[in-house]
């Protein structure tokens, strides 16, 4: 829940996904959901020369599973209110 | 393919003796903790260490860890925490 | 629970334990990262900042495979700030305390 938050205070920010077949995707952060599905506004692929049927894509949603890494905009990331977030919900899951 | 002239395979290691006690899985995991044990993980690396700890899901948190990849030490850490997912199996290294 | 040598009662707290501070974190396909911790959930999933991404490339030696000759070529890349989905992770180490 907490990453979902986190993605959700980054929507309309440029972000960079990276699937699991290497296929990068720069675009704007348009809606995020619980499994961490993602919806790309604005998209250009990193590669084209490799991906040339990604080409005339302008947006598109990636299931959640696929992803294996985003780079975020780390000036719109609070690191300290991370933590303390982190923290506080590794606290309430002890009690399973 | 096999060489001619390669030695011969070694032979077998010999497991370890069954421990003397019979019980549930769960009995031998709360038995093993503290103990020095060595984690196969589903690719075939060894983690060999003492089990701080373990959770339901087979998360694993080991200390003064070796990795061992063909036998060789590839790399040691102080702490490691190992995603239950790619547990294979979870072996005592010492006498229980 | 037994209250244990280091005070950790449950694998998760190792990883709790290493917020702010700087992990190494072991992926499928051959790749390892380390980077400062910010936050993590009950996945795995991992947010990391002033991350080095080291990806090993083998390149096994057609010729040279029974003597097990192997080139291992690696590709290194920095991110600022990264989100690692959990499923692709198998260790995180915290620094070490030795």
């Amino acid at each position: 829940m907490l990453i979902f938050s986190v993605f959700k205070t980054l929507t309309d920010q440029q972000v960079t996904v990276e699937l699991k077949n290497d296929l990068s995707i720069t675009g704007v952060l348009k809606s995020v959901d619980q499994f961490l599905n993602i919806r790309l506004d604005n998209i250009k692929v990193l590669d084209e020369a490799r991906h040339p049927h990604m080409m005339a894509v302008k947006n598109c949603f990636i299931r959640g599973s696929v992803v294996r890494y985003v780079q975020l905009p780390a000036e719109h990331v609070d690191t300290q209110l991370l933590e303390d977030a982190t923290r506080r919900e590794a606290l309430t899951q002890v009690k399973r | 393919m096999e060489d001619d002239n390669s030695p011969p395979p070694p032979p077998e290691q010999q497991p370890p003796p069954p421990p003397s006690h019979t019980g549930s899985p769960t009995d031998f995991l709360k038995g093993v903790v503290g103990k020095r044990v060595i984690v196969r993980l589903t690719s075939g690396v060894d983690y060999r260490g003492i089990l701080s700890c373990l959770d339901g899901y087979m998360n694993i948190a080991l200390e003064q860890t070796e990795e061992h990849v063909n036998g060789a030490v590839t790399n040691r850490y102080g702490d490691a925490f190992i995603r239950g997912n790619n547990v294979l199996y979870i072996s005592a290294d010492e006498p229980l | 629970m037994d209250p244990s040598s280091s005070g950790i009662q449950e694998p998760f707290d190792l990883i709790r334990l290493s917020l702010s501070e700087r992990v190494f974190v072991k992926l499928r396909g051959d790749r390892q990262l380390t980077g400062i911790l910010h936050a993590y959930d009950g996945h795995m999933n991992l947010i990391l900042s002033d991350v080095e991404e080291t990806i090993m490339i083998v390149d096994v030696d057609d010729e040279n495979v029974t003597a097990g000759s192997k080139t291992v070529n690696v590709a290194k890349r920095k991110m600022d700030m990264l989100f690692v989905r959990g499923d692709g992770v198998i260790l995180v180490s915290p620094p070490s305390r030795t």
